[in-house]
């Protein structure tokens, strides 16, 4: 008889195995998924693997598709540490590329200045998105999952609406694209590659924000809120200002990076400007489990399936989604592998 | 009155992690009867009735019923063999109707579809028997409190049950709706069905029921017919003599007034009345054991005097100082320390370490720069696990694998060594074993000798008795009488708290 038992404690090798667990299972599967489209599997993780480090190009690719991941991951992970949910990620990058964009194009400023301006106006813009849902769910509790989703839809069409209208470049034709930003708008790049110095800046953030959280009273305050919310008013730690400030440093990060694509990557703001950064934020946060050093590794993974979706795309002509597949399962096991933790399986004869 | 015995629960033992909820304990049950299940809240009653209801396995002991052993493994089992539970917490779908509700789980002669037609008649039928009006096409959402109860009944009912089980049903309803369930009751005995009532409440208990059966700590004190019995026994058998422990807190000298709560009027959730103009004072190094079945403020006047709820009316003034609209900050920073009645969901943060815990409201005083000095808040965590005897096996583990005594002793070591002006102490033996309970009492006793003054709010009449120098009875958020220690008598105590009137 297969029984399922409640655990009393929790192995704590589990905890930190499960992220990896999920990771092998999700290989499998989507091994059997490529062997279902006729490829082989063992061939096609070895092509995804060589175009990602095997040339300078597939390193650099993966450096730049990583560090927006890192951010967004930073962006789902310091609310979640308070128990909170940003769905909103992408919304808050979207708006702060528009409001990069917007500096960038309309705002004269000394050339120096342009780029830190463009990163303030940024992270301010996403994190006035971000503090919407913050301040609601602090106020009247409104599910922050629901308000940061749909938030999202409307930062995504207000910069589609602009691309099409008033913010359209004069020379792009009929493509819904604004102008090419100027020279001093965009971010240096290295070794004649698509690397551009938002790559360290990510980095920089998450070792910044993980002392914040490690080692700072207000990082200890956030635990607490999200290990217990009623000890934490107890203990008379503010609970509705640290959902508020997380939620806010959250946005502020996400709009960074909207910054760091418009002016990293693109040089102008666009339509569809994130094949769904922000989204995949949210299993990076998980995989980490609200760790920001441990975001940049899991960030890395996800960069990584999506330069070796795209190879994979060329080589073999599998549609891209087989990432977005992939980053699926992990969610799914991940959340499966939660059950484990609480609970064991019990096989008993007779 | 035919005597015939349909429940028989022999040797019944179920013991949760670190407490016993029931040692031992015997009912027999006649059918017809209506028997009152009586004692303190944690005295076992409602763990007895879900292992008769199949929520929980006994550990030990046997449930005979109608004459044959039988073991349920879940309510199904229980319901299918004609046993029905109404919970303190009633168990319906809000969004659907009270027809819904009762048919939900039934098959009616039509299964797969449901005959409502059927249904709505048989409701009728049951209702016009017993008195127990509802209307089956309402949402069960706009009913009041005491329509779901009756709803709840009726699905019991429905479901043709011999046997009925009712966790004190009175809780929540007024007095006139407490009349007509009575009468309800009543016309089900009549009938021949059989009721079990579970209440702390000694009155009730001597208007309705026919035996009763009083548990204590987990165990039995003993069966009694309600016609030869009267509030005062009860009392004491429920509350009990005997004094476990030979602690007295010895009389000191007290200083000067630190705590004056004044006329203190507060909400609850739900918006009523909990505290109905409260009004006291407590002394440098005195005791005020706040004595009282639980529901009636306590949960309140805890959350109110640590900040967490702010009250309607009435000010609450700390050495002088009107503190009323200060924030939980504010009141830990003026000296206010806590130790909550729900431990586990309040008191501390299970997932969190137990160095976490102990610094979980001092972590404020290690700032180093914009840092916290991690070091010396371990250093004196480590300090605290030694002078309060925690038994853990490291500062690192997560409070929640620790014993209830030892999660305990986390949070008064996290309380009394801030040295607290005014402590107070929610159930702080609650469900500790003796070793435990004497360890937090004489803890208590110091903290006051130290200069701290106390309020102790406790069901357990013994505790009261044992640590204060002065005692209130609080009922229904009014105060009733503030007695000195030296003048109280346990049995006049017990007699206020079931809502007896002063002598």
């Amino acid at each position: 008889m297969i029984k399922i038992e409640r655990r009393h404690e929790t192995p704590r090798w589990l905890v930190y195995a499960i992220p990896f667990i999920s990771i092998a299972v999700s290989l499998l599967f989507v091994g059997l998924l490529l062997l279902a489209v006729g490829v082989n599997p063992v061939d096609a993780y070895m092509t995804m693997f060589s175009r990602s480090f095997g040339s300078k190009f597939g390193l650099t690719e993966l450096f730049v598709k990583t560090a927006p991941i890192v951010l967004t991951g930073l962006a789902v992970a310091i609310p979640l540490r308070a128990g909170l949910w940003n769905i909103g990620a992408e919304g808050q990058l979207y708006m702060g590329a528009f409001a990069a964009s917007f500096i960038a194009l309309y705002v004269s400023l000394p050339p120096p200045l342009v780029l830190p301006a463009m990163a303030l106006a940024a992270a301010f813009m996403g994190l006035l998105w971000a503090s919407l849902p913050g301040i609601l769910k602090a106020k009247f509790d409104l599910n922050e999952i629901i308000s940061t989703l749909l938030l999202n839809y409307v930062a995504i069409y207000w910069v589609d609406y602009l691309v099409y209208g008033p913010m359209r470049g004069k020379e792009v034709f009929n493509f819904p694209y604004s102008d090419i930003f100027p020279d001093f708008a965009i971010l240096p790049r290295f070794f004649g590659t698509r690397l551009h110095a938002g790559v360290f800046i990510a980095i920089i953030i998450a070792i910044l924000l993980y002392l914040v959280i490690k080692k700072t009273s207000f990082g200890f305050a956030v635990k607490v809120v999200g290990a217990n919310p009623k000890a934490a008013e107890y203990a008379g730690i503010n609970r509705k200002r640290i959902i508020i400030y997380t939620m806010l440093i959250g946005g502020a990060v996400a709009g960074f990076a909207g910054m760091m694509e418009v002016s990293g990557i693109h040089m102008r703001l666009r339509s569809g400007l994130s094949p769904g950064y922000g989204y995949a934020g949210i299993p990076v946060a998980l995989l980490a489990k609200g760790n920001p050093l441990a975001v940049i590794l899991s960030a890395f993974l996800f960069g990584f399936l999506y330069v070796g979706g795209s190879a994979l795309q060329t080589t073999y002509s599998i549609p891209v989604s087989i990432v977005y597949v992939f980053q699926a399962l992990i969610v799914l096991f991940i959340i499966g592998g939660e059950f484990f933790t609480k609970y064991t399986i019990r096989i008993r004869r007779g | 009155m035919s005597r015939e015995v349909l429940l028989e629960m022999r040797g019944i033992v179920k013991r949760f992690p670190g407490v016993v909820a029931n040692d031992g304990v015997n009912l027999t049950v006649y059918r017809g009867e209506i028997h009152g299940l009586l004692g303190e809240n944690g005295a076992g009653k409602t763990t007895l009735m879900n292992i008769l209801y199949g929520l929980y396995q006994p550990d030990e002991g046997e449930i005979i019923f109608e004459g044959k052993r039988v073991r349920f493994r879940s309510p199904r089992d229980a319901i299918e063999a004609g046993i029905g539970m109404v919970h303190q917490h009633f168990m319906l779908v809000r969004r659907m109707n009270v027809l819904q509700n009762i048919v939900l789980g039934y098959r009616t002669p039509k299964d797969p579809l449901i005959d409502e037609g059927w249904v709505k008649e048989k409701i009728e039928e049951l209702s016009k028997m017993y008195g127990i009006g509802v209307d089956v096409d309402e949402l069960v959402a706009d009913l009041s409190v005491g329509e779901e109860q009756r709803v709840e009944i009726l699905k019991a009912l429905f479901r043709n049950v011999k046997l009925l089980i009712l966790d004190e049903p009175t809780a929540v309803l007024t007095p006139q709706e407490v009349k007509n369930l009575f009468s309800a009751l009543r016309a089900m005995t009549q009938k021949g069905l059989t009721v079990i009532f579970i209440t702390h409440k000694l009155k009730e208990a001597l208007s309705v029921t026919d035996r009763i059966t009083v548990l204590r700590r987990g165990k039995n004190v003993g069966t009694i017919e309600t016609a030869k019995t009267n509030e005062r026994e009860l009392a004491r058998m429920m509350v009990g003599r005997e004094v476990v422990m030979d602690i007295r807190k010895p009389k000191i000298e007290f200083g000067e007034e630190v705590l004056r709560v004044e006329d203190l009027w507060v909400e609850d959730d739900r918006g009523l009345m909990a505290l109905k103009g409260v009004t006291f004072s407590i002394r440098r190094g005195e005791i005020l054991g706040i004595a009282g079945v639980s529901g009636n403020g306590q949960k309140e006047l805890e959350e109110v005097l640590t900040g967490l709820r702010k009250p309607k009316k009435g000010r609450i003034i700390l050495n002088g100082k009107d503190i009323t609209n200060l924030s939980v900050e504010g009141y830990t920073a003026s000296g206010v320390a806590c130790i909550p009645e729900d431990r586990i969901g309040v008191g501390l943060a299970p997932s969190l370490s137990v160095a976490d815990n102990l610094m979980l409201r001092d972590f404020r005083n290690f700032r180093k720069g914009i840092t916290l000095d991690f070091k010396a808040m371990e250093e004196r965590a480590a300090k605290l696990v030694e002078e309060f005897a925690i038994k853990t096996p490291s500062l690192h583990v997560p409070a929640s694998t620790l014993s209830g005594g030892n999660i305990q002793r986390i949070i008064l070591a996290r309380e009394l060594s801030r040295n607290p002006k005014l402590l107070i102490a929610s159930q702080p033996s609650r469900g500790l074993d003796i070793a435990g309970i004497e360890y937090v009492r004489q803890r208590l006793i110091n903290a006051a000798k130290n200069g701290s003054a106390i309020l102790l709010i406790s069901e357990d009449l013994e505790e009261i008795l044992q640590l204060s120098d002065t005692i209130a009875v609080i009922y229904e958020g009014e105060i009733k009488g503030i007695i000195p220690r030296e003048k109280a008598d346990i049995e006049e105590i017990g007699y206020l708290m079931a809502g007896g009137a002063a002598a």
